[in-house]
């Protein structure tokens, strides 16, 4: 096959989805990203990864946890599908194959400094 | 978290969020930026948290999170829903012939006196606006010193118009407009036409349709152009072009051939006139005048601009032409030319001397818009009382809709498009009625030409699709939402009460009563003062006389001594204006005071032969030399206005000629009743030129030989315009006036009644319906007729009387300064009109309710208690 493609953030954002476990959904996702990497994600970039991760299969969603902060409203918590996981183990793979590929970097006097 | 909860997100981007947010995502990205809201709250404070919301919101504005509309397939449901709605509707409607009947007529009457109405003022406001190049046309106006401050006056010096090729650049046709009355002879009759003198490029700047002919004829300075009425009137059948016809202008003869005749104009063109003439052809144009007097003399003068000129271009070339004026006629200076857009002409008739339009007539627009309005309000609130009513028997339809999850939007849907198909029958109706009947009607009595023009006028369009939106939402808004409000569980448990005593109901009965009591008031008043008015003494004896008009001084003395010989006339007397016209004023001063009088200059025998009533002195002394020379005679409401008492010592100063008052008439009527009487003086002058002869004829000739006074006038007098009548006639014209507002009048107060009366009865038959069973219980146990009577009557009584009490402290209010403003002397709205008002009232209550009384007297309770 020909692989997952999946995009940089697409990549990050399944992954976070996969680390919270359970406890996946617009804002937790945010923070997670603010927290493991120090980047500054839009929400709204967020939303619209989720949803497209969705639409391909990788995550899977249900409505629940209402809260004060939200108003009441409840929370769109994501998981990872069985695809998702699948796609993440190739993704991993794949980067892996490649890196063992890489020449040592004590041989090489190629282009010295 | 408590902290937290004191403060929201803004208010609005969360509601355009809600506004364009697709419903499926919502809760999930407003929950999202919520909580973003109250984390960025307690990092940031308020405002950077307010400020982070809005950039959310903004963010989230994405096409995939954008509510859209519906694919294709709920299109199509949607339209079947329209089609559903107008299935039930249509079926409501069939089901209810009756109330419909009522609806329909009651606003197809409405529609019909609006749209005479509107197209009355429309042909007032866009007269002329029907002009293709009307946005590039201008009239040249100029602005001079006035005796109270500026004046703009619209017609310049003649000759400006010669050099307006030269001054002003990129004028594509300009043309002056000269208004005359000539005396038009055709086959031996003459007529009186009015007449404007154009320069050919007037029909290329001004485009109308034509009958017969071509537009370009008036290059031929001996051609004319007719208006389609004036050559109906001249040529009936006969093919129109190339028939002769002569004009007379100031004596001068020249004949003419027809060149063309316009299409039917509705009275909708700017200028208002009977035939076009070639302007070179006025003996204007030959006549050997100076160039001073050709500068004096002042016409309309148009230009029309290239397309996308400016105006603003021309005031150099206004400025040379100011100039010019200046230099050849410095005893008229202009302050300054300008140009006043054609279509602004309409706007400017106040800023305006001399221009095109001269004055616009509110008070029969007003008049005529209230009554259509009064009309349109009748039938509105008919309808709305009815169908509020009619809502009551589908509360079962209503209160299953609502259960079945029909939103409330839509149930007001279905009640508006009932409403739309409603209106739109009374629309086409409307048309109708205006069509085939009131406006004929109105036309006749108004002497007009108005005409519903479906094809050309635009604006007739605009009209009709924006009262159908009016008449639509104003009458079937409150029943649509008042209906639609009901809770279910209310109709289904059977516990809604609605509609029959509602206070809306009686409080739009009450202002129906109310307006149907002043349209009766309104038109019996009318008819009282116009029946008084015809009996009123006017205050001379108006029998066996006639008056005829002399033109030309040189003709008096002949025509007077040619009359004199004629058998049956008895005596003759010159008068410089007549007794029945209006009479030119005069400053008097007396007491080194000046006063304002009507002047009538006559000969001696003048108030002899009419009759006036002699109250102290004397009349004239035809043979007294004095009498013709410082002798005057005045009337009553001179010696009142001045506080004088007859015999006056002291002489009265008239153009610095001292005249003593030898006498005292009673006041008579000069004009028509709508005016005051003046205070008069009568001077008799020496028989010398006047400009109307009075024949006296012998007791009961005067009719019969007005036909030969006429032949010895025209023998007389070749080319000139008869203008004999009767003394009896002088004031046909308005009384014809006075009687066509009389008839508008009466017709809107039966109409109203009509209304009234149909709203009425639809309500109590409606009431009726759902309660017989309840009066047919107390039937059965031995309610009487008037137990019954009284128990429907007192509601209705109630009503009459409150709208008696207001519609006549209106009518008293409105209709006497309504009156006021139309007669100087009325009969004023005494107790005759109100009281007949609330009696025709009375007797509408009395039937309409006596009819369903009637219904319950004969009604088996039987039958009726037995079908459930």
């Amino acid at each position: 096959m020909k692989g997952y493609h999946l995009g940089e953030l697409e990549e990050l954002i399944l992954l976070t989805v996969g680390i919270l476990d359970q406890e996946a959904y617009g804002v937790a996702v945010l923070e997670e990203i603010k927290n493991q990497t120090g980047r500054m994600v839009n929400i709204s970039a967020i939303h619209t990864v989720l949803n497209r991760l969705e639409e391909k299969g990788f995550l899977k969603s249900y409505m629940g946890g209402a809260t004060e902060e939200r108003g009441g409203r409840r929370k769109r918590i994501f998981t990872l599908s069985a695809a998702g996981r699948a796609a993440i183990e190739e993704v991993k793979s794949l980067r892996n194959k490649l890196y063992d590929q890489l020449p040592p970097l004590a041989l090489d006097f190629s282009n010295g400094q | 978290m408590d902290s937290k909860c004191k403060h929201f997100p803004p208010k609005w981007p969360d509601r355009f969020l809600e506004f364009y947010c697709n419903p499926s995502r919502l809760e999930q990205i407003q929950g999202d930026a919520y909580e973003l809201f109250y984390m960025d709250l307690e990092e940031r404070g308020l405002a950077y948290a307010r400020v982070r919301f809005l950039i959310h919101v903004l963010s989230f504005f994405r096409w995939s999170n954008i509510k859209r509309t519906k694919s294709t397939y709920q299109t199509f449901s949607h339209g079947a829903m329209l089609k559903n709605y107008f299935k039930i509707g249509w079926r409501n409607l069939i089901k209810q012939k009756g109330t419909t009947f009522i609806s329909v007529f009651g606003l197809a009457c409405a529609v019909g006196c609006c749209m005479v109405a509107y197209l009355f003022i429309a042909q007032i406001w866009f007269k002329g606006l029907n002009q293709p190049n009307k946005d590039e046309i201008y009239q040249l106006t100029y602005t001079a010193e006035g005796e109270n401050g500026l004046v703009t006056y619209g017609a310049v010096a003649e000759p400006i118009s010669e050099l307006i090729p030269e001054k002003l650049n990129r004028v594509q046709n300009h043309t002056r407009v000269l208004r005359e009355f000539p005396i038009l002879i055709h086959k031996n009759e003459s007529y009186q036409q009015r007449s404007i003198y154009i320069d050919p490029a007037f029909m290329e700047m001004f485009t109308y349709r034509m009958d017969y002919g071509f537009a370009g004829a008036l290059r031929d300075q001996d051609q004319v152009i007719l208006t389609h009425e004036l050559s109906e009137k001249l040529f009936g059948d006969i093919h129109p072009i190339g028939q002769e016809l002569a004009l007379v202008v100031d004596g001068e003869e020249k004949l003419y051939k027809v060149g063309g005749v316009l299409a039917d104009l509705n009275d909708m063109d700017m200028f208002n006139f009977d035939l076009l003439v070639n302007f070179e052809s006025h003996p204007y144009s030959t006549l050997d005048i100076t160039l001073e007097e050709e500068w004096n003399s002042e016409l309309w003068t148009f230009i029309q601009l290239e397309k996308g000129q400016d105006i603003s271009e021309f005031n150099a070339g206004l400025q040379a032409l100011t100039n010019i004026q200046n230099q050849i006629n410095p005893d008229k200076p202009y302050l300054n030319m300008g140009l006043v857009a054609y279509s602004d002409l309409v706007y400017k008739v106040d800023e305006i001397e001399n221009g095109v339009r001269d004055f616009l007539g509110l008070g029969p627009q007003i008049l005529l818009g209230s009554i259509g309005l009064f009309i349109l309000i009748l039938a509105v609130f008919n309808y709305i009382n009815i169908s509020v009513l009619m809502a009551s028997k589908r509360l079962k339809e209503i209160g299953v809709r609502k259960v079945i999850g029909s939103r409330r939007s839509q149930l007001v849907f279905q009640f508006l498009s009932e409403n739309l198909m409603v209106c739109f029958f009374a629309l086409f109706l409307g048309c109708l009625l205006a069509g085939f009947i009131f406006l004929p009607g109105f036309n006749e009595i108004a002497s007009k030409n108005l005409k519903i023009d479906l094809l050309r006028d635009a604006n007739i369009w605009v009209f009709l699709g924006g009262m159908l939106l009016f008449i639509t939402l104003i009458s079937g808004l409150y029943p649509a939402i008042y209906v639609s409000s009901f809770k279910p569980i209310n109709i289904l448990k059977g516990s809604q009460k609605i509609g029959n005593k509602s206070i809306l109901t009686s409080i739009l009965l009450t202002f129906q009563f109310t307006l149907a009591i002043i349209g009766i008031v309104a038109g019996i008043a009318f008819v009282q003062t116009n029946y008084i008015n015809e009996n009123r003494d006017w205050g001379y004896s108006s029998a066996d006389k006639i008056i005829v008009n002399v033109p030309n001084q040189e003709d008096y003395l002949p025509l007077k001594n040619k009359l004199l010989a004629l058998a049956t006339v008895n005596e003759v007397s010159g008068s410089q204006d007549y007794v029945g016209n209006w009479i030119r004023e005069e400053v008097l001063e007396f007491d080194d005071q000046e006063y304002e009088i009507s002047l009538l200059n006559a000969e001696a025998n003048y108030p002899d032969i009419l009759d006036l009533k002699l109250k102290e002195g004397r009349m004239f002394n035809p043979e007294l030399i004095s009498d013709t020379q410082e002798s005057v005679l005045v009337n009553q409401t001179f010696l009142d206005r001045l506080g004088l008492t007859f015999p006056l010592d002291e002489k009265i100063t008239l153009d610095s000629a001292n005249y003593s008052v030898v006498g005292v008439v009673e006041d008579f009527h000069t004009i028509f009743f709508q005016e005051a009487i003046d205070p008069m003086v009568i001077r008799a002058s020496p028989d010398t030129t006047f400009n109307y002869l009075t024949l006296l004829m012998s007791s009961g000739t005067a009719e019969s030989s007005l036909n030969a006074v006429k032949k010895i006038w025209h023998e007389t007098i070749p080319k000139g315009l008869f203008q004999g009548k009767l003394q009896t006639e002088v004031f046909d014209r308005e009384f014809s006036d006075v009687q066509g507002v009389r008839n508008i009048l009466l017709f809107s107060a039966i109409l109203a009644v009509i209304l009234a009366a149909l709203g009425l009865f639809g309500l109590v038959s409606l009431n009726m319906n759902s309660h017989i069973k309840d009066y047919c219980v107390r039937k059965v146990f031995g309610a009487n007729l008037s137990d019954i009577s009284m128990k429907l009557f007192r509601r209705y009584l109630l009503i009459w009387g409150i709208a008696g009490i207001l519609g006549g402290a209106f009518s008293i209010l409105i209709i006497s300064s309504f009156l006021d403003s139309f007669f100087a002397f009325h009969s004023g709205v005494g107790v005759f009109p109100i009281g007949s008002g609330l009696v025709i009232l009375l007797l509408v209550v009395a039937v309409t309710v006596g009819s369903q009384i009637w219904k319950i007297l004969k009604a088996n309770p039987a039958v009726i208690l037995k079908s459930e």
